[in-house]
């Protein structure tokens, strides 16, 4: 039995070491990388222990969406890309049993974030890239993003989404954290959806794509996408099936903190598209991740250990 | 056993006879009304053939719900609340013409709560309407707003239900506004918005006899109560008003049945309970079950039980049918 984890995140130190004194970091300051979390603070070797702690033998490390700089000038983001994706390769480097990598990319700019990408997958060994779920409100079916698909096909990268704040329900309602706790979820739907009836998928037929949290609602939601293709011409533009058949083309990580929910997915999608995310080391991540799988009772083992390892490990090739 | 719709929308008579003759209706205009009926010509259909496709779908009773295009929340109020008084008297007419196949919900000027309660009231009253048909939010503020909180009270006082139905633009349209998105995730986010808005704004402790019914499913509701339930747990400005997580608050609402999914819906009666799921389909318009009485009854994963307390039972209490 082994876990491995696909959505834990890192504040990288260089970053903290400036700001903590006071000095600007590529235009960043303290505010941003959410320091009020002790956790983000700690080091590997805090991480490791913090790991062990729970159970959790590999993280696949991303950084936290506040560097994703998506609005900033392409040298400034390409800048505080290749930084935080130094450290994360050193961490990896470090802990090469224990830590795998996900790129942080300057999205803005498709030469740039393929670059990017081929350094961190091709140099630094790194399994892939975490994105948001648009770039500065252009969505994925935007033709200019398909370059970045077709590299990351080629190179075997798997690309996670992740959104950063705000999300499609903070204009509507910003308090009680719904921007979060409703927001993630929806702007993942979105975020299948313009992959699918934006026709990247079949475009791309061996893009490895990850949603965080669960897919948001995309599982569930799946019935009124599909009476939409129906009954619309224009959900039918790019795309020849239904998008429910395109479900079991992505992977999904099990944060849901739901267990009907989590079972709905597995159902859904597959138990092999279903991978362990807990989300470390933020207040809204699994408490004891490992803990909570094991302990579901509508799972069986075999489900319990595809979600823990097995798909990772193959998808990854952990 | 009874067959009775909650989600079955209509257009005034009046509306679409000036909408004919080319005219202006209490300052909509008939290219604004042109649009939404044309792409749906049942939109235009007498009460007659209605019926006939009533009987041939085996729908018994339609809870009639002026379509949403008609809430028109962002115009002056006092033309609003003049084009509510007829729409509502339109359908009060109806189910006074056919007691035993239609009734009524009324639309309000909601950007006006005092003129929304006096005609909830006036619909519960001498018009012997069952509620209310309302949008997701008013002008972009949602129900957790103190100020709806008169309009939740009188509805409780009278025992009206209040349907939440979306219009227009969703959360989702300023992301993507393609592929009919708005509506096929639009609708079920801002449905999760408006049971979280009740829920974490305190209005379901306040009023605890409220009667709220969520047009298509809940939306996200259910699956997503599990996340709503983290918020509550790590973050103070979720708990503010709400002693108990949301997933608490699931039973205590109605949700129509419109999944468009069977699995969607079992996992639905699971998480609120069987008492609290009713028939919708959403006639006339394109997003609507097709054969809603045969699609429940099809199902492979309901008991006869449980489709009938969807197709008629529940409802026939909640309303007093």
């Amino acid at each position: 039995m082994r876990a491995i984890d696909i959505h834990a995140h890192s504040t990288p130190q260089c970053f903290q070491r400036e700001v903590l004194q006071g000095r600007a970091w590529h235009g960043m300051t303290a505010a941003e990388g959410e320091l009020h979390n002790p956790r983000n603070a700690w080091t590997p070797e805090q991480r490791i222990e913090d790991m062990d702690s729970i159970g959790v033998d590999v993280q696949i490390v991303s950084t936290n969406v506040a560097f994703y700089k998506y609005d900033q000038e392409v040298a400034t983001t390409v800048a505080i890309a290749n930084d935080c994706n130094n450290e994360v390769h050193r961490m990896t480097m470090d802990y090469p049993e224990r830590l795998a990598g996900l790129a942080t990319l300057p999205m803005q700019d498709i030469p740039s974030a393929i670059a990017e990408l081929d350094r961190a997958v091709n140099q630094l060994g790194f399994k892939g890239a975490m994105i948001g779920d648009h770039v500065n409100g252009v969505t994925f079916d935007d033709p200019g993003f398909l370059p970045f698909w077709k590299a990351a096909e080629q190179m075997g990268a798997v690309i996670l989404i992740h959104q950063a704040l705000p999300t499609t329900v903070t204009p509507r309602l910003d308090r009680y954290h719904l921007p979060n706790s409703i927001g993630n979820l929806t702007d993942r739907t979105v975020t299948f959806a313009t992959f699918v009836f934006g026709g990247v998928m079949d475009a791309c037929p061996d893009l490895k794509v990850c949603l965080a949290h669960g897919g948001g609602y995309t599982c569930y939601g799946a019935g009124r996408m599909d009476r939409g293709w129906k009954v619309r011409p224009e959900a039918r533009v790019n795309i020849q099936q239904p998008p429910s058949t395109y479900l079991n083309r992505f992977y999904y990580d099990c944060l849901t903190h739901s267990e009907p929910a989590l079972r709905y997915l597995i159902d859904t999608v597959g138990v092999d598209r279903v991978v362990l995310g807990t989300d470390w080391p933020a207040d809204m991540m699994i408490d004891w991740p490992v803990g909570w799988v094991m302990g579901l009772s509508s799972l069986t083992l075999e489900e319990k250990e595809a979600i823990l390892w097995k798909n990772l490990e193959k998808l990854m090739g952990l | 056993m009874q067959t009775v719709d909650i989600h079955a929308h209509i257009s005034p008579e009046g509306m679409v006879k000036a909408m004919a003759e080319g005219k202006d209706w209490h300052g909509v205009t008939s290219a604004e009304m042109l649009p939404i009926h044309e792409y749906t010509p049942r939109t235009m259909w007498t009460p007659e053939e209605r019926l006939k496709e009533m009987d041939e779908f085996g729908v018994d009773v339609h809870v009639l719900s002026t379509n949403s295009f008609f809430y028109f929340y962002e115009r002056d109020a006092s033309v609003v609340t003049a084009m509510a008084r007829e729409c509502n008297e339109y359908v009060s007419q109806l189910t006074k013409d056919h007691p035993t196949r239609f009734a009524g919900f009324a639309t309000l000027p909601m950007q006006d709560v005092s003129a929304s309660v006096a005609e909830l009231e006036h619909g519960m009253g001498q018009l012997g309407l069952k509620g209310a048909m309302i949008g997701d939010h008013v002008n972009g503020a949602t129900f957790d707003d103190p100020k709806f909180l008169p309009l939740w009270k009188a509805a409780e006082a009278s025992g009206a239900v209040i349907f939440i139905h979306q219009s227009g633009d969703t959360v989702v349209s300023p992301r993507s506004d393609n592929y009919h998105l708005p509506n096929t995730i639009g609708n079920l986010a801002d449905r999760a918005v408006t049971f979280a808005s009740f829920v974490f704004g305190g209005v379901m402790d306040a009023c605890p006899d409220l009667k709220v019914c969520l047009a298509h499913g809940g939306g996200y509701t259910c699956f997503g109560a599990g996340r709503m339930d983290r918020g509550w747990q790590v973050r103070s400005e979720a708990r503010v008003n709400i002693q108990q997580p949301p997933s608490r608050y699931l039973d205590r609402f109605w949700y129509d049945c419109l999944t468009h999914d069977e699995n969607a819906l079992r996992m639905l009666i699971d998480m609120v309970g069987i008492d609290r799921v009713v028939f919708g389909t959403d006639w006339p318009f394109d997003m609507a079950i097709d054969e809603p009485v045969a699609w429940v009854r099809n199902t492979t994963k309901l008991t006869d039980a449980e489709k009938d307390a969807i197709l008629g039972g529940n409802i026939v209490k909640l309303l007093d049918l």
